[in-house]
């Protein structure tokens, strides 16, 4: 077996660990990315459409372009990168245990980032009812099959969900003559980015039908039809609503789902509104040593903001494997209040700076935020914004605003009248 | 193919069907398999809970009081002998009232009849401390302990690879269409377009096993399917459990049970309606709802993470008193039915093969022992049960095991490599899936299915877009987009 030793050790060179292995080794560690595929980028390599790097590189990149930034200075930069390389096992003590074409490598790592992003929920987890033919895909996986694997998944789509993937994916399918018959959502409101519903389904005449979901698959051997439903205030679909479109594929893009798996080997604590870990300020988990960020952390909306995020935690694994060590003055939880669904981080050093960042529950057209301590109102920002789910905010705050502060923070969107 | 003749075809590669080709190995004959899926088990045998019951439960007198306890005993050896995964957990039959505390005494001496033994009544708080996230409301309970888990899949393609690995032909996509016994006194079998000749016939086709006697101008039975909804969750759940649970059982069903499987996921199964189309194998609402609610009814706090959901027809024999089917056909001697194989027909299946060749040996076919049997199945490394020195031996003899392949599972390129080049080898995705488990975790080969269907078309020479999900007509991709780069 290989015995190693690195400083850093960072667990996916997605976009969250390209970046965190970055700044991990201009701090002064020695680096070791582990990666499972045979390439740097990890699914941004499969995101041929452009529309990232807007807010880190201040230009519209294509994902493979975007990737390809981070991974040229990986390749220009002392780290030492491990493709088709799986991590089996993390403990406690930051001992790595992984797998390549060489045998067992066993790493000792000083810290460990936890970059293994997400993947898709699949139609066994909302069990869709039905026949179980060939044709259901994730979106994720149709994605790879027409942009890496130059395959035809089908000839006339459904797509169930209109998250990001499903909505770039139901432009995509058209342009490579594969028919859209529809884009379909359990909610009222749409799921992905305006600019997406915008640019990929209303330029390209697919409709988008909300408060729809698929109740039935048919077909033996490959999907034949689809049967869908409207559904009421409940989610629950509503008898005689039922409608069958033909057609030989059904996507699926109905949530994303952070891959934690070595996490919880490692001891980590999961938030369970995010599946990904609780982390503090650093974004250390509760583990000293193992931090978190991007997808795996929470399922972000740009890479941008994973790359901006997976930097500091380079950092702090950086100084964490250096041997700072942390004299915190004391945590602080962070609980999300009225309509927030979660926040990251979930605990906080008042003495720090930290960029707190959160999604909202449902839509709304006047939101303010509001972060408070107690009684004692510590943020509100100044105007009133529209705030939907599939944006994520962020506040930062100072120490100057925290300094005092000993009770709980609770983050709030709250509503104005007009 | 039309020159050989076969001792015995057996018609159908499900647990019934393969364990009668597995048996008959044993002895000189010339035995062959035909099955019409692309893969073994692909019928009533997939679509089940998995359980070994021990044979408490069938009316004394029956086939199933015989041939189940006799079958459950055998497990153990056979694998050790074929080298699959069997897992003991006991049986817990769950009482709520007095009612159902009369029902567990009436099983005990059922349970005596039948000759299982280690079967018991225990208390509330005994209950409690074996799973103690049971329903409060529970009085007490049947347990019995030597039922065992397998995952009936793996048993069949072991019964059939231990048969090939001793001469028999196994034979998949070969779908009879027709039987006929001619004055040669051989039976002339078509199947996708092939002649085979066989001296005696077994049916073992399952749901389908009346339409093959058809075939053969018999009508003496009719099957009909009860459909069953079941649910695989997510390893490592809140509440985890130890025992298959079952309530108490109604007139017509065991109930919705809660079942932890060989290989460490937990089962909800399995509704019962009787089904007039035998192809419907698909999900309800209503079914899964009814799983839901009885397992809650079993832990009511149940932390319920569904990842697939999957639904079988069991072959009912028709008129036969809920038994099993199996007997010479009355009008064309030399014809085997292995039919009406409901539940509990894995936990049965060793010993119904025994008795079908029996039947065998009544109708006349000379049973000579084969001194060159070899009973063991050498079984295929799996690599996620191995220690780290030896995965690390294992992938410098061959780095294909050092590509993890299904990250779920933990599968790696050199297990679906011997999946495919091994035994009776994998054709298609759900084949491989089903020898080693790539795609069956929790994200369902959202990861791996594109890499399986690399390996697959690498391996049997043939375009991405030729290999199959399941069955012949389950397409995956229609063809490259763009032309050759």
């Amino acid at each position: 077996m290989n015995q190693l030793k690195y400083d850093v050790v960072v667990v996916g060179a997605g976009p969250a660990g390209m970046a965190a292995a970055i700044k991990a080794q201009e701090n002064g560690a020695s680096v070791a990315l582990l990666e499972r595929s045979s390439e740097l980028g990890g699914i941004l390599n499969q995101c041929i459409h452009s529309g990232f790097g807007l807010r880190y590189f201040k230009e519209e990149l294509t994902g493979p372009e975007y990737a390809q930034r981070f991974a040229e200075q990986v390749a220009e930069k002392n780290i030492d990168v491990y493709l088709d390389t799986m991590v089996l096992d993390i403990d406690r003590k930051r001992n790595i245990q992984a797998i390549n074409r060489d045998g067992i490598l066993e790493i000792c790592a000083g810290a460990v980032v936890l970059a293994m992003g997400c993947r898709e929920r699949t139609r066994g987890a909302v069990h869709i009812p039905g026949d179980r033919p060939a044709g259901v895909f994730t979106a994720g996986l149709a994605q790879r099959y027409v942009n890496i694997e130059n395959q035809k998944p089908g000839t006339r789509a459904v797509i169930l969900g209109s998250g990001d993937i499903g909505l770039i994916m139901a432009r995509r399918l058209t342009l490579e003559g594969i028919e859209v018959a529809g884009v379909y959502e359990l909610m009222p409101y749409a799921n992905g980015l305006y600019r997406n519903i915008k640019n990929c389904l209303d330029d390209f005449g697919i409709p988008l039908h909300l408060s729809t979901t698929v109740t039935r698959i048919n077909g033996h051997g490959r999907v034949t039809s689809i049967e869908t439903s409207k559904v009421d205030e409940n989610l629950k679909p509503i008898p005689g609503t039922e409608e069958v479109i033909p057609c030989d594929t059904l996507l699926l893009s109905i949530g994303l789902i952070p891959e934690n798996e070595l996490s919880l080997k490692a001891g980590v604590t999961l938030n369970p509104v995010t599946n990904g870990a609780s982390v503090d300020s650093r974004l250390q988990t509760d583990v000293p040593g193992i931090f978190a960020c991007g997808n795996v952390l929470h399922v972000h909306d740009l890479v941008d903001n994973v790359s901006i995020e997976a930097e500091q935690a380079g950092i702090e694994a950086a100084a964490f494997a250096a041997g700072n060590s942390f004299t915190d003055s004391g945590e602080l939880e962070v609980r999300p209040g009225g309509n927030v669904r979660y926040t990251v981080p979930s605990r906080i050093e008042p003495d720090l700076p930290v960029t707190m960042k959160f999604r909202s529950m449902k839509p709304v057209e006047n939101g303010r935020i509001q972060i408070k301590s107690g009684d004692r109102e510590v943020y509100t920002s100044k105007r009133s914004q529209k705030i939907v789910p599939s944006i994520m905010q962020t506040v930062r705050l100072k120490p100057s605003m925290l300094g005092s502060c000993t009770e709980p923070l609770t983050v709030s969107i709250v509503e104005e009248e007009e | 193919m039309k020159d050989k003749i076969y001792d015995v075809a057996v018609i159908g590669g499900g647990i019934t069907g393969t364990g009668v080709i597995h048996e008959l190995a044993k002895y000189k004959l010339e035995t062959a398999l035909l099955e019409r899926g692309l893969d073994l088990a692909v019928g009533a045998t997939k679509g089940n809970g998995g359980v070994v019951h021990p044979g408490y439960d069938p009316h004394p007198g029956t086939l199933k009081a015989k041939l189940n306890p006799a079958g459950a005993r055998m497990y153990p050896r056979l694998s050790k002998e074929l080298g699959f995964g069997l897992r003991r957990t006991g049986t817990l039959v769950v009482a709520y009232s007095d009612r159902d505390l009369k029902k567990v005494d009436e099983l005990l001496d059922n349970a005596a009849v039948n000759g299982v033994e280690q079967v018991e009544k225990i208390n509330a708080a005994q209950l409690r401390h074996r799973e103690p996230h049971i329903n409060p409301a529970a009085l007490g309970a049947l347990l019995a302990h030597t039922t065992t888990m397998i995952d009936p899949f793996e048993v069949a393609i072991a019964f059939a690879e231990n048969a090939q690995d001793n001469g028999a032909d196994i034979l998949t996509g070969q779908n009879v269409t027709g039987i006929s016994k001619e004055d040669d006194g051989l039976f002339h079998i078509t199947a996708s377009g092939n002649q085979y000749l066989a001296r005696f016939v077994v049916d073992a086709a399952g749901i389908f096993a009346d339409d093959v006697a058809a075939m053969a101008g018999i009508h003496e039975y009719r099957i009909q399917g009860r459909h069953g909804n079941l649910v695989v969750m997510d390893k490592g759940l809140k509440t985890p459990i130890q025992t298959v649970m079952f309530p108490c059982p109604g007139p017509d069903t065991k109930g919705i049970a809660l079942i932890p499987t060989v290989s460490g996921n937990t089962l909800i199964g399995s509704t019962a309606t009787m089904r007039s189309d035998k192809n419907d194998v698909s999900n309800d609402a209503e079914g899964i709802d009814e799983l839901v609610a009885g397992a809650r009814h079993l832990i009511p706090g149940a932390d319920i993470r569904i990842i697939r959901t999957f639904a079988g027809q069991r072959p009912v024999a028709l008129d036969n008193d809920n038994d099993f089917y199996i007997r010479e056909s009355e009008t064309v001697p030399g014809f085997i039915h292995a039919a009406g194989i409901q539940s509990p027909g894995a936990a049965s299946s060793p010993a119904v093969a025994e008795y079908v060749v029996s039947l065998l040996a009544d109708a006349g076919l000379d049973l000579k022992p084969d001194p060159d049997y070899d009973p063991f199945r050498q079984p295929k490394p799996d690599f996620s049960t191995l220690s780290p020195d030896e995965q690390d031996r294992l992938i410098r003899q061959d780095p294909a095991y050092g590509q993890i392949v299904c990250r779920c599972e933990t599968v790696t390129e050199g297990e679906i490599v011997a999946a495919i080049r091994e035994g009776v080898g994998a054709r298609t995705v759900e084949a491989v899936k089903r020898r080693t488990r790539a795609g069956m975790g929790r994200c369902q080969s959202g990861f791996c299915q594109s890499r399986v269907i690399d390996i697959l078309a690498r391996e049997l020479g043939i375009p991405q877009e030729d290999v199959r999900l399941e069955e012949e007509n389950a397409r995956i991709l229609y063809g490259k987009i763009k032309g050759a780069v």
